[in-house]
């Protein structure tokens, strides 16, 4: 750490896995629902548990990714962060609103929910991802605005690499296409629309430009590799991201109502998107190869190369292998979808996070790299989750595919209920691999407080 | 001659390359906005259809079910369940829940108005009206 | 031109201009290609109606602009090898010139475009006509890059910013131009003309 407002982001971090493992609890609800239909309801119906799990995750991301930029900023821009109070106001005011939403969801009726929390106002919940009352959805963009004002000044009093344009970039981008979320028409059509400005433009868009960022940082401290070398690359790949990933958007345009050109649009430019993530990979190998030094954070190695093989997995060909029009006709809205965004979440923006953490936490506690048994711990945890995550997709993507051939192929097709019977052994399989990853990532917090062994004084 | 490999031709290449590329998704998406009142009978879509809409985001369904394929994947698609089961069975299913069956996936009782079921339904109706690609779902089962 | 032989026959490692723009028309080739395979695909699903619309094109303004862009690209050879020449001002000319025949492109695209328009014809109103309409208004906004690019290409060597030795700006917006023309000469017969 060589700026003492970095310091700020070790909050972030904290939150960010603390929200984590309550994400994965809530996942491991939604899993045994699945096997046994009626358990915990009424206290806590699917449809909540589900909001939970995917709230806390668009949260401990943004946690993420606000305690990453925290601390990248000040270290690019080599200066001390602009207001280091208003960091901490913002943490305070996100966790609480993100706590208070939570409490929301489980406590009372959504419905109820949305009447005490002025939807009749402005109807903006109750769609996908984006069932925040709208007290939380303009926390959500009062903090967003705190935050890049802070880190914007940050960078405009200092040197501006092109690792914190890039961010700031992909941060600005985050905030203006949430913006989208206001938008609710009365037509369903053009609310599925622009709805994908929020959901795909993030995922598919300007978070890949935060992803991107990060990991170059990450490369540069642990490689030693020339800055220009990994910038110049880094706006190669993003670029590619963009390239395809704008009219990528075309493959959510496929089935519901838009014009039949995006069947094309859709299905040409993201089936380049793979391209981008394939070159991530191919970068973070190499780099790593190059480097010039023997960096003493292993595990933060391990997190970076593991976060470009599995982007480029879940994101790259879990989702060629379902882009295509003619095959997602069959795939939409099945197992598959599900599949494909349980890779492509944890290897991408999961694990990019957990880089991050993994790279900034021990210095954020005043050393270079954790004690060697720390190390091993956390590489067990690296292996545990990210081994438990392939089965875990492997598992849907079976179940997917059963379902789609008894729902939707054939003459006598099978109800959804009825298909959903067939496919159960895959569902077992899901919820008993889910328990794997909770065990990963109560290893890996477990290794935050690992004492044995001598850890790395301060570079 | 040719070594050359700059960080300012990759950085033209980002911006100009993210800018271009938004040009023709906005492009396209003004094509889109005006050709969706037309494929989805924007005139069908009446008070009780925009308030049937409202019931349908308030009660969260996108959190079990999918319309049109978006959603959760625990409960079936509503796209078409107009045409699958009519009005009135949907009207007598909602207000049935919860079954109760042991083991089951259960679905909240909302106690839903009659007037707020009829907005439902014609939510759901003029839903499975829209003209889909391919006729999207696959066949009725969704 | 005169040329010494040496260099004009030399072979060259890595291609011309940064490698950067490179990425780029890797990039662009693709999505076209892709596309111009998907177009091969559909059409071989609906040969009656893809031979019935292309009735309607108008193949003169297409044959017109093929022989446009193939100047236009000329032109940006001779700006290539005045630069390589040390002639700024000379190079900075041929460019302006690539620049006009792009305009000539556009004005005259954008007559037939008018055409269809006034038709009636939208992306929606068949296969083939979302193809044509798709494919060449794609086309059309990468002329319009292109020129963007020459013309900041041609500012710069105006001002002197090119040398005969350091000239790879000019080479890149070259290759850049030549990519745009390349899918011209592709796109022209197979939608065009080939039925």
């Amino acid at each position: 750490m060589q700026y003492k407002s970095q310091a700020v982001a070790k909050p972030y971090f904290i939150a960010a896995i603390g929200l984590f493992v309550g994400q994965i609890l809530f996942g491991l609800i939604m899993g045994y629902q699945y096997v046994v239909g009626d358990f915990l309801f009424p206290a806590i119906p699917f449809n909540v548990a589900r909001m939970v799990h995917t709230n806390l995750l668009i949260v401990w991301i943004l946690f993420g990714f606000m305690g990453a930029a925290y601390y990248l900023i000040p270290e690019e821009a080599e200066t001390e962060l602009f207001s280091p109070k208003l960091a901490w106001i913002m943490f305070w005011i996100f966790l609480v609103a993100g706590a208070l939403t939570i409490v929301g969801y489980l406590a009372v009726p959504y419905a109820t929910l949305a009447k005490m929390t002025g939807n009749d106002i402005l109807a903006t919940m109750g769609r996908e991802f984006l069932e925040q009352p709208l007290p939380t959805k303009v926390g959500i963009v009062i903090v967003a605005l705190a935050f890049l004002f802070n880190i914007s000044m940050t960078v405009l009093k200092g040197r501006k690499t092109s690792i914190s344009l890039v961010l700031l970039l992909g941060l600005w981008g985050l905030a203006i296409f949430f913006l989208f979320s206001f938008y609710n028409p009365s037509n369903l059509v053009m609310d599925k629309y622009f709805w994908w400005w929020t959901v795909h433009l993030w995922v598919e868009g300007v978070w890949e430009l935060i992803l991107g960022a990060m990991l170059a940082f990450v490369l540069i401290k642990i490689t030693g590799v020339d800055r220009e070398v990994i910038e110049k690359w880094l706006y190669i790949i993003i670029a590619m991201t963009l390239i395809t990933g704008i009219i990528g958007t075309g493959h959510h345009y496929f089935w519901i109502g838009t014009p039949e050109y995006w069947q094309w649009f859709g299905s040409v430019f993201s089936a380049l998107e793979p391209i981008p993530f394939f070159m991530m990979t191919v970068f973070a190998f190499n780099m790593v190869n190059r480097r010039r030094r023997e960096h003493p954070n292993k595990a933060a190695t391990l997190w970076a190369l593991g976060t470009s093989v599995m982007a480029f997995l879940g994101a790259g060909v879990w989702g060629f292998l379902h882009t295509l029009s003619p095959v997602n006709f069959y795939t939409h809205g099945t197992q598959i979808t599900a599949a494909h965004g349980h890779l492509s979440f944890y290897g991408a923006y999961a694990m990019v996070n957990l880089t991050m953490i993994s790279y900034a936490m021990p210095m954020l506690r005043g050393r270079s790299a954790n004690s060697g048994s720390a190390q091993i711990m956390e590489m067990w945890s690296f292996w545990l989750m990210t081994v438990s995550m392939v089965f875990i997709t492997l598992f849907l993507t079976a179940a997917g595919i059963l379902q789609i051939w008894l729902q939707r192929m054939g003459t006598t097709p099978l109800g959804f209920m009825a298909a959903q019977d067939q496919v159960m052994l895959f569902y077992w399989l899901r919820e008993i691999t889910g328990f794997v990853f909770l065990i990963g990532l109560v290893l890996y917090i477990w290794s935050f407080f690992c004492k044995k062994g001598t850890a790395q004084a301060a570079a | 001659m040719s070594e050359t490999f700059t960080k300012s031709m990759a950085r033209n290449i980002f911006y100009g390359g993210a800018v271009f590329f938004f040009l023709l998704f906005l492009a396209l998406t003004f094509d889109t906005v005006q050709s969706v009142p037309k494929r989805s009978h924007s005139e069908g879509v009446t008070d009780s259809v925009i308030r049937g809409k409202h019931i349908w985001e308030t009660r969260d369904c996108i959190g079990c079910h999918t319309l049109l394929g978006e959603g959760a994947y625990f409960a079936p698609e509503l796209g078409n369940v107009y045409k699958r089961r009519g009005g009135e069975f949907i009207k007598a299913w909602i207000r049935a829940q919860p079954t109760g069956a042991p083991g089951r996936r259960q679905m909240p009782q909302f106690n839903l108005t009659d007037q707020q079921l009829d907005d439902l339904v014609n939510f759901l109706k003029w839903t499975s009206e829209i003209n889909t690609t391919r006729n999207w779902p696959p066949n009725i089962e969704g | 031109m005169i040329n010494n032989t040496s260099t004009s026959h030399e072979i060259h490692a890595t291609p011309p201009g940064d490698l950067a723009i490179w990425f780029f028309i890797f990039a662009e080739l693709l999505a076209f290609g892709v596309f111009f395979v998907a177009y091969a695909f559909a059409r071989a699903h609906n040969v009656a109606l893809f031979d019935e619309s292309q009735q309607h094109l108008n193949r003169t303004s297409g044959a017109i602009n093929t022989l446009v862009l193939i100047t236009s690209s000329y032109f940006m050879v001779r700006a290539v090898a005045a630069i390589k020449q040390g002639l700024s001002r000379e190079c900075a000319r041929w460019i302006a010139a690539a620049i006009g025949m792009g305009g000539v492109f556009l004005v005259i695209k954008l007559f037939e475009f008018h055409a269809k328009f006034s038709a009636g014809i939208s992306l929606s109103t068949n296969t083939f006509y979302m193809f044509y309409l798709s494919l060449t208004i794609f086309h059309f906004m990468h002329v319009i890059l292109g020129m963007v690019i020459l013309a900041a290409v041609m500012l710069k060597a105006r001002g002197g910013g090119y040398s005969a030795e350091n000239h790879t700006g000019v080479e890149t917006g070259a290759s850049y131009w030549h990519m745009v023309d390349l899918l011209w000469i592709i796109l022209f017969p197979l939608v065009y003309v080939i039925h």
